[in-house]
């Protein structure tokens, strides 16, 4: 296996079609394990379990995690995928329990999936221990059982969203678990960034709220990924000092990392190979010789698709397509248990999958990872590439550029790849939108002292404005909960909605006329209208089901009902947008332009869709449709050139309007480089400040008339937290836009395309021939 | 500067003005000097170690009757029949040391945040019936509220509620748990509701106390307040500090309390043998809820039942329910009769008709009498237009016995 894995990247690495495409490799030499025996004060039942799994020592941060443990501080471990983290928890938790048999143990996975891996896991290394009660308590434990795991669980396993909306406010049901509440594990810290992470940040300060109530101070174990700050967010989400443990102890194999950039195939108008056929072609490589390969695609349609072209490429061979499989959000559980089982057992020998799988869900080791297109962070570039490699032996990581102009910096900038350390996971939880839900939540569970705190902070103003809008009432110095609501339910700390629809097979019932009902995925509500419109392919594993109907409003059951049919196309959405400025909070002069900084409402509309073919992706036809508006109130910085400078560089508007959507195709791909965040996370638009009818959603050409016809011409560069309410990134974009426009300047100059490209003002034929220059010259006098 | 053209006549004087400000200010909830609550619902301020609240008494003498029911009656209840209607009792309790427990309560979402702000408790004291409410007059007297019940729920035997097991229990539980308190988790419990939907499952439109007291303890109340705008106009008094609203709640919470009595007096009237002005659903009731404890009187209710005139799909329930333990003890004629009748009823049922071609056809080998009973049904069956399972699981049977008919030589009718 390992001989043919070198020779494909030997064949790779050299032959004519792919080599060229080959911008830079680099080598991670093996590294041995640095091994540390048992620690002295290790239980010895304990360590006879371990032995029993054949584990006769420890990995050095292992042990540092167990020592540092028992010190009484709370601690952070920072190592790679799969290098035994898990034992750096599970170890000092079930030292915990075999000492002091009464002591309780929460743990937080950010998914339900991570919380049954992990119960499976303890309970193998718990097997010969004395009876330790282990539960996960979910949306999915049964109700019967509830009361037995509250009464009888020395731990309990669960989720962020489940503490805060089930266990919290129910908090006397579960007096002996706060009463002897002895450690708090957060596994997976670094998906608790953002909004999430601010959220579930709140959540910890209510729950330490009422430790206090009931005399405990658990401290907290963590693991995260590699991130730029892990010791910094874990004190920020737990509000105490952290000790950190990031040096590895576990061994890694002979790996190689390559950077790949699909051919020019057109460079007139500088256009690539699609990175999805090169994704597929790589990964088909390797699959057909057997070699286990995990390819990650960056959304769930380019997972539909990268699946659907591996597939056929694998049958094409071996007759068998069976071994390659999806995996997704959306898919039901089943069926991503079935996968995860079928890689561990090694039946499975292919996986497509979205950033899912990114997390520690245990899916055994790979040889092969294709990341198709940059994952966004440098953060999830590690953790996606990682999921390639074994202790021992070769493994290899390939990171294919899609054309857009973030990826092609990355891949043509090897040295800021590699270079440039992982992502700072960024929260706020003093946020005042999200701090102020949760102190709701915590005055239901426990009236507010005067003089409390909350977290750190001073929040007697906040609890007065609460008080004037009659949520809680004030007595004997005390601030309570005065409503006949339960407001953790109408708290949701995902921007994802709960709101799920049901995608519902239809196929068979016509012919069979049962009314039992075939679920075959779930979507959720953000993302509904652009995937399972009527009319939309769905695809589930590559198998494409044309929907027909689809519920949404209110007072029905959210579903979509669909069919099974035989289409060579899928569809993508058409959207329509518009952004209005609700109001002004900041601004700041320049001569050749104004900005401001406030919050905008942001609406988008699903009006019609494309259809395009599988394989060629050319566009094969359109639809319309009739869906309702979804909106959204952020906060957004914008910028208005002056009509002087606008003057000066044209008189044509049309031609101004192409330079300007270029330089906000250019300033929103590269803020994320300046905001360390996704590019997801920010969104762009060119509108202008006459209050146009608010709500009247348009698409980029019917904006582009209304620009040209409008009576004042002052087109504005939106660029808006993508989450509702905003983060702060709005804030910190219109800080740092003197030196976000130099770097676009410098970008675009440094380009050598000529009329532009995707990495830079975006392809020609799509932002126009003039754009390019155009861009230049607003950009050289919004710097000036 | 404009003015009305007949401004002059129907100017108002100063005089007028002053009644008419008086009249508004008089109507105005935001006066500022509204009735100490004491004052305005009846009650006493009493002081314990850990505050003050508000406590209102109002005593009767055991001949009251509420609606139909004097309160002796409920207090009169044998143990045994308190051990009947509430599982979780233990032991025989005497109806005198019985607890009856309402509590009003800032909403119903459950969880940490939702306070008993008032709780009415009724016992016997001497030879009076006394229900004490217990009030917080702002949300921190909530200390000294549950320092003044904890003593009334020690000293009971058992509590008696009505859906108290899914309600009032465990959030008084929650409140002393909250208060870090000691919770009597072993005090017993009589819910009424639990017996009460099995009692009037099939005889009432729902089983709300209101509905009860209404059809069966004949209790009207006048000037109630709906339960639903209890928390509302509690969070008004908290802010305006004007008690004049809360009177009706204090006289739900009390009517609640003496419903509670009077149920348990119906159910000891009821259960003592007295059927008399009893309807047919109501014995077909007390039949289903005594089928788990004591099928006997079970089947003398339910054939009680029957006599009366019940009918309908609880008639049907009943006649294959006690023609099915006819049949356990052998007792053919009388399951047979049953079976009979229940096909005479006028909703179809397949199972009394299956049941009597089973009998006919296994127990008295009788392949002719059995296909005249698949035949009837199917005719009856037919008449009704019915179609699918039922007439499926009729012909299939048909052909079955038809075969068997055949292969014994006996031509088929």
């Amino acid at each position: 296996m390992a001989a043919i894995l070198r020779d494909i990247l030997d064949d790779l690495l050299t032959s004519p079609s792919t080599g060229p495409c080959v911008t830079c490799t680099r080598h991670f030499t093996p590294r041995p394990p640095v091994l540390h025996s048992f620690p002295a004060s290790l239980d010895p039942r304990l360590a006879e379990a371990l032995r029993a799994r054949g584990i006769e020592q420890l990995y050095s941060h292992q042990a540092q995690a167990f020592e540092t443990v028992a010190t009484g501080t709370s601690v952070v471990v920072v190592t790679p995928t799969a290098s035994g983290k898990t034992l750096c928890y599970n170890l000092p938790v079930l030292q915990a329990l075999l000492e002091q048999p009464g002591a309780r143990v929460l743990y937080l996975f950010p998914t339900k999936a991570l919380a049954q891996d992990q119960l499976a896991e303890l309970e193998q290394l718990a097997r010969q221990l004395p009876e330790l009660r282990m539960f996960t308590y979910d949306g999915d434990t049964p109700q019967d059982a509830r009361r037995a795991v509250r009464a009888r669980a020395n731990l309990v396993l669960t989720n962020p969203d489940m503490l805060h909306s089930g266990i919290l406010p129910h908090h006397t049901k579960w007096a002996a678990l706060f009463q002897n509440l002895r450690y708090v594990v957060i596994d997976e810290l670094h998906a608790y960034r953002g909004v999430f992470g601010s959220h579930v940040a709140d959540v910890l300060r209510r729950l330490r709220r009422l430790c206090r109530h009931y005399g405990s101070s658990p401290r907290f174990i963590m693991a995260s990924a590699t991130i730029a700050n892990p010791r910094e967010l874990a004190e920020r989400i737990t509000g105490e000092p952290v000790e950190e443990v990031a040096e590895s102890g576990a061994p890694t194999g002979d790996k190689l990392f390559v950077c790949y950039n699909p051919p020019v195939v057109n460079p007139e108008l500088g256009i690539r190979a699609p990175y999805l056929g090169e994704a597929a072609k790589l990964a088909l490589r390797f699959l057909r010789e057997r070699i286990p390969t995990i390819v990650f695609a960056q959304s769930r349609l380019a997972t539909e698709v990268l699946l659907t072209s591996i597939k056929t490429g694998v049958a094409d061979r071996t007759g068998d397509a069976g071994m390659v499989r999806g995996y997704r959000g959306g898919y039901l559980p089943t069926r991503r248990r079935a996968v995860e089982q079928g890689l561990r057992a090694g039946e499975v020998l292919g996986v497509v999958s979205t950033n899912a799988l990114e997390l520690g869900v245990d899916i055994g080791h790979l040889d092969v990872a294709v990341l198709a297109g940059y994952p966004g962070t440098i953060a999830s570039l590690w953790q996606q590439s990682g999921r390639a490699g074994r202790r021992s032996g070769p493994s290899a990581a390939f990171f294919v550029a899609t054309s857009a102009p973030l990826d092609q910096f990355m891949v043509t900038h090897p040295d800021y790849l590699f270079g440039t350390a992982p992502e700072h996971a960024r929260i706020n939880p003093d946020n005042p939108f999200i701090l102020v839900n949760h102190l709701k939540c915590a005055a239901f569970e426990l009236p507010f002292g005067a003089e409390e705190t909350f977290g750190e902070v001073d929040v007697r103003a906040h609890l007065a404005a609460l008080e004037d809008e009659a949520l809680l009432h004030r007595a004997g110095g005390r601030w309570h909960w005065a409503s006949e609501t339960y407001p953790a339910d109408h708290i949701s700390l995902r921007t994802v909605t709960t709101d799920n629809f049901l995608v519902i097979d239809t196929t068979s019932r016509d012919e069979k006329q049962t009314k039992r009902r075939n679920i075959i995925a779930e979507v959720d509500w953000g993302s509904a209208f652009a995937t399972i419109h009527p009319k939309a392919i769905y695809l589930v594993e590559s198998v494409p089901f044309e929907v027909q109907e689809l519920h949404f409003r209110e007072d029905e059951e959210k579903v979509a009902y669909v069919k099974r049919v035989n289409v060579d196309y899928f569809t993508d959405a058409v959207s329509a947008k518009g952004v209005w400025i609700l109001r002004r909070l900041a601004d700041r002069g320049h001569p050749a332009y104004v900005a401001e900084q406030g919050e905008v409402l942001v609406a988008e509309k699903v009006v019609g869709f494309k259809k395009i073919k599988m394989g060629t992706l050319e566009n094969v036809g359109s639809g319309e449709v009739e869906l309702p508006q979804q909106e959204m109130q952020t906060t957004s910085a914008w910028l208005t050139p002056t009509e002087e400078t606008l003057a000066a560089i044209s008189r044509s508007r049309d031609e101004l309007i192409d330079g300007l959507r270029a330089v906000s195709y250019l300033l929103h791909h590269l803020a994320p480089i300046f905001l360390l965040c996704d590019v997801r996370d920010v969104g762009s638009w060119l509108g202008d400040t006459t209050p146009a009818e608010t709500g009247a959603v348009a698409t980029r050409e019917s904006t582009r008339r209304r620009l040209l016809d409008a009576e004042r011409f002052n087109p504005t560069i939106y660029l808006y937290d993508s989450h509702a309410g905003g983060i702060g990134l709005a804030e910190r974009l219109f800080e740092i836009l003197p030196q976000l426009l130099a770097r676009g300047l410098e970008t675009l100059e440094a380009c050598p395309c000529r009329a532009g490209c995707p990495s830079c003002v975006g392809p020609v034929n799509e932002v126009g021939r003039r754009a390019k220059p155009i861009a230049r010259a607003l950009l050289r006098a919004l710097t000036a | 500067m404009l003015s009305p053209p007949d401004a002059g006549p129907r100017a108002a004087t100063l005089a007028d003005l002053r009644r008419v400000i008086r009249r508004i200010e008089s109507r105005n909830p935001f006066r500022r000097h509204a009735e100490a609550p004491e004052v305005a619902l009846g009650g006493e301020v009493v002081e314990n170690a850990d505050g003050r609240l508000l406590v209102v008494r109002r005593e009767f003498p055991l001949d009251h009757r509420h609606g139909r029911i004097a309160l002796a009656e409920a207090l009169a209840v044998p143990p045994q029949t308190l051990g009947l209607l509430g599982r979780s009792i233990d032991g025989p309790v005497a109806g005198d040391r019985l607890v009856f427990l309402d509590t009003e309560t800032t909403g119903l979402a459950g969880g940490t945040g939702t306070y008993a702000f008032l709780v009415g408790v009724g016992c016997v004291e001497d030879d009076r019936f006394v229900v004490a409410q217990y009030f917080m007059r702002d949300l921190d007297e909530e200390p000294a509220l549950l320092t003044a019940l904890a003593p009334v729920l020690e000293g009971a035997t058992a509590l008696v509620t009505f859906n108290g097991g899914g309600f009032d229990v465990p959030l008084l539980e929650t409140r002393f748990v909250l208060a870090r308190r000691r919770w009597r988790a072993d005090v017993g419990h009589l819910d009424l509701l639990r017996p009460a939907r099995r009692v009037w499952r099939a005889g009432l439109a729902d089983c709300r106390l209101g509905t009860l007291e209404r059809e069966v303890l004949g209790v009207e109340r006048d000037g109630d307040v709906p339960g639903a705008l209890i928390p509302s106009l509690y969070f008004d008094f908290l802010r305006r500090k004007n008690p004049a609203r809360l009177g009706p709640v204090f006289g739900h919470n009390r009517d609640d309390v003496l419903s509670l009595v009077a149920l348990l007096g119906w159910f000891g009237r009821a259960l003592a043998g007295d059927a008399a002005d009893l309807t047919p659903e109501q014995l077909a009731g007390l039949g289903r809820l005594l089928e788990a404890v004591d099928a006997d009187r079970s089947a003398d209710y339910y054939r009680a039942a029957l006599a009366a005139g019940l009918e309908g799909m609880e008639g049907l329930r009943v006649q294959l329910r006690l023609a099915g333990w006819e049949k356990r003890r052998a007792r053919w004629d009388v399951a047979c009769a049953l079976w009979e009748a229940a096909t005479a009823s006028r909703i179809f049922d397949l199972r009394p008709w299956e049941e009597l071609a089973k009998f006919h056809e296994h127990r008295q080998r009788d392949a002719r009498a059995a296909l005249e009973v698949v035949s009837r049904a199917l005719d009856a069956a037919a008449t009704l237009g019915l179609a699918g399972r039922a007439r499926g699981a009729l012909a299939h049977r048909l052909a079955r016995l038809e075969r068997r008919a055949r292969a014994r030589g006996v031509p088929a009718s």
